[in-house]
């Protein structure tokens, strides 16, 4: 073997430790793509439009658990149990304020609109126009530049994957991820309100003549959706910090990933954002990181090819 | 993408805006002095976006120069400042240039700031004959000519960035290093002589580019950092340097620390700024960084003029990355309009302008400052190098 040996085991190891250390941190940002993905695809839904405002929905679930966050934590950091109970807090005043954000958007950028039977047209630009508003006022009132999240921990490796360490953030992002996205699966798959918006969703007309209440359904979904939304915004923010337009690419990232998993379709849309996550990441051992997005977007437009529709089709609504 | 795009033409129409609100404010100032003639001095730099920080620092001392000098009662004439924001992007740039050109009460600039910026904006300074002298902007590239309208009160980026491979390769003795840029003109810029550098005194480099993102600015992705920080990991350089802003430097060094890395990290004048360490999650993964910054000399304000940029800023001038050099930059221009003929042709005074600040010989903060036809300082600068320490920035000697 000698030295030529050597150096390939010494390289093999190397793209090992790569592969595996991309595919964790793919897998991370996938299931915060996941997250938000989740939002589009049930208002997609039931009201079968793009709610482009979702970014800023993102954004004020991280700015609000981090005002929070940063009120009850010391300076010090917690550790053990108030590690946990200081994440719990972030998903959940980010959760909170996700959803509740998502309410007012519903009220005064949709309802309104739906009442006097608008074209969709005027739907998306509402939804611009309220995304534009939500992060320039935010860039006023908290600064246009990044903030550093409170850390209710000392982040490190905790485990490794064939030689890839496997950070707490990452565990913590998967643990949160994994329960709100599996209760959302039962909400959807099990309760009544599930019932009623994949009622909604499949003909809106036919189920209020069945006595469901199309209104308090469809802001139900918005709180759902936003809910998820501003809790990943949390996550997201542990790691990167908080800004005004820390929304942007995250939620076109994860609109594209509602498509590609196939829009209106909840299981799709983690699929979607799963995928968008680990494809992204696991490029930059083949392209120099310059052309992450040329990548994410050229696997979006092939799978879109061959299946117009997304992976998972769409299982929840009627065909568009 | 069609999002990106509405950014920049609303960003453009502010900026249209401000072309508009600017000229009213001139005319309004001359019923105060009407003696004397008003003159305008520009800033055109980034006030607001990722990287304000260093743009407010450096206006900041520019509107104590202008204070000072009005103060003294002697000039001709009275002084007011114009300020131009373009947030640090080329791509805003050209309509704040075109803004500060059509100001009819303006002599020269203060500026711009940023590298990229600065190239995009030059073409109509130069068109219009307005000296802009830059506190900060170091792409080597800027510097051409003989005449050019263009200067700079700093050392240009293949002073800076061969003096931080020097210090890299050889006084760290770092022989594998990872050179990343942020795909910015400045970035890049300094990114490409620190490697080409690096590799003449010997170091294995291997360079990258990850582009501005959006929390920054930019467009790319913030997981770009994250799948970055993996492959350093794994290749382990025993140094890292980074050419771009402190916005997006914070990020890579969050998802540095948060994978494990423990070689040395060193950047440049564009994260030199406390604002560094408050956008870096968590604030430790800032702790040990090294900084340089092509200043020279006595690079802070200090004594009154510290406690007189204090007052009106509320920074310290000490963290204040570049405030000396625009305290200089303005004076510079507030002495060579002394020295010139005050005719009421705009072009000819501004043109007249440029041809005075290239033979003065100044005595500024920051040291000696003498421009060369390109516009580039006649001394050799030397380069000043810092660490961050906790919460703030400590100098540790220069090159």
């Amino acid at each position: 073997m000698g030295a030529f040996g050597h150096y390939l085991t010494g390289h093999f190891d190397t793209l090992r430790i790569e592969f595996w250390g991309l595919l964790v941190g793919g897998l991370a940002t996938g299931f915060i793509y996941g997250m938000v993905a989740i939002g589009y695809t049930l208002v997609y839904g039931v009201l079968r439009l793009i709610n482009f405002a979702h970014s800023e929905i993102f954004m004020s679930g991280g700015f609000a658990s981090y005002f929070v966050l940063k009120a009850v934590m010391g300076t010090t950091v917690p550790s053990g149990l108030a590690t946990v109970w200081f994440i719990v807090v972030g998903v959940l005043v980010g959760g909170a304020a996700g959803a509740l954000v998502a309410t007012g958007l519903e009220r005064v950028a949709y309802r309104p609109l739906r009442r006097r039977n608008a074209p969709k047209l005027a739907y998306l630009i509402s939804a611009i126009g309220a995304s534009y508003f939500m992060f320039n006022l935010a860039g006023k009132e908290f600064g246009r530049y990044n903030i550093s999240m409170p850390q209710p921990y000392i982040n490190h490796s905790v485990f490794t994957v064939f030689g890839a360490p496997v950070q707490l953030y990452y565990i913590v992002i998967l643990i949160a991820g994994v329960i709100m996205l599996v209760s959302l699966d039962r909400v959807v798959a099990t309760t009544k309100l599930g019932r009623s918006i994949r009622a909604v969703a499949q003909d809106a007309e036919t189920a209020s003549l069945m006595g469901v209440n199309i209104d308090r359904t469809i802001a139900l979904t918005f709180i759902l959706g936003g809910a998820l939304g501003g809790a990943a915004g949390f996550l997201f923010g542990l790691g990167n910090g908080v800004v005004y337009t820390m929304g942007f690419v995250p939620a076109l990232k994860a609109f594209t990933a509602a498509v590609l998993g196939g829009i209106g379709n909840l299981r799709g849309a983690v699929l979607g954002g799963l995928l968008l996550g680990v494809a992204e990441s696991l490029s930059v051992a083949f392209v120099q990181a310059a052309y992450i997005d040329v990548v994410a977007f050229g696997i979006l437009v092939l799978v879109l090819l061959v299946r117009p529709t997304g992976i998972l089709g769409e299982r929840l609504g009627r065909s568009a | 993408m069609k999002f990106r795009l509405n950014k920049t033409v609303a960003a453009v129409a502010s900026g249209a805006l401000l072309l508009m609100v600017v000229p009213f404010a001139g005319f309004a100032s001359t019923s105060g002095a009407a003696t004397k003639p008003t003159y305008v001095i520009g800033y055109e730099g980034p006030l607001s976006g990722g990287n304000q920080q260093l743009g407010l620092n450096m206006i900041f001392a520019v509107q104590l120069a202008i204070n000072n000098a009005n103060a003294t009662g002697k000039l001709p004439f009275k002084l007011k400042l114009a300020q131009y924001d373009d947030q640090g992007s080329g791509t805003l740039s050209p309509a704040q240039a075109q803004a500060a050109v059509a100001n009819k009460k303006l002599v020269a600039v203060v500026g711009p700031a940023f590298s990229g910026a600065t190239e995009a904006a030059e073409p109509y300074y130069s068109a219009a004959h307005i000296a802009t002298v830059s506190p900060s902007a170091t792409a080597a590239a800027l510097a051409n000519g003989t005449q050019n309208n263009f200067m700079r009160v700093v050392a240009g980026d293949d002073v800076q960035g061969a003096a931080d491979a020097t210090y890299l390769v050889k006084t760290k003795s770092l022989k594998t290093l990872a050179v990343i840029n942020d795909g910015s003109f400045y970035g890049a810029g300094l990114a490409a002589v620190v490697a080409k550098s690096a590799a003449a005194d010997g170091a294995t480099v291997t360079p990258n580019t990850y582009p501005e993102t959006g929390s920054c600015g930019g467009t790319a992705s913030v997981s770009e950092y994250t799948a970055a920080a993996t492959q350093i990991v794994a290749s382990n350089p025993s140094g890292l340097f980074y050419g771009g802003y402190y916005c997006d430097f914070g990020l890579l060094l969050g998802a540095l620390s948060s994978a494990g890395y423990k070689g040395t990290i060193m950047s440049g004048d564009g994260s030199w700024s406390t604002a560094l360490i408050a956008g870096t999650t968590p604030a430790s993964a800032a702790n040990g960084v090294y900084l340089s910054e092509a200043g020279g000399g006595n690079s802070n304000l200090t004594g009154k003029l510290a406690s007189e940029y204090k007052a009106i800023s509320h920074f310290t001038a000490n963290n204040a990355t570049y405030a000396a050099q625009s305290y200089d930059a303005t004076n510079m221009i507030i002495a060579a309009l002394q020295k010139v003929k005050l005719a009421s042709n705009l072009t000819s005074l501004r043109k007249s302008l440029v041809v005075e600040l290239h033979k003065l010989s100044y005595k500024g903060v920051t040291g000696a400052i003498k421009f060369q036809g390109n516009g580039d300082l006649t001394r050799s600068s030397v380069v000043d190098f810092g660490q961050v320490s906790g919460t703030t920035i400590n100098s540790i000697g220069h090159s």
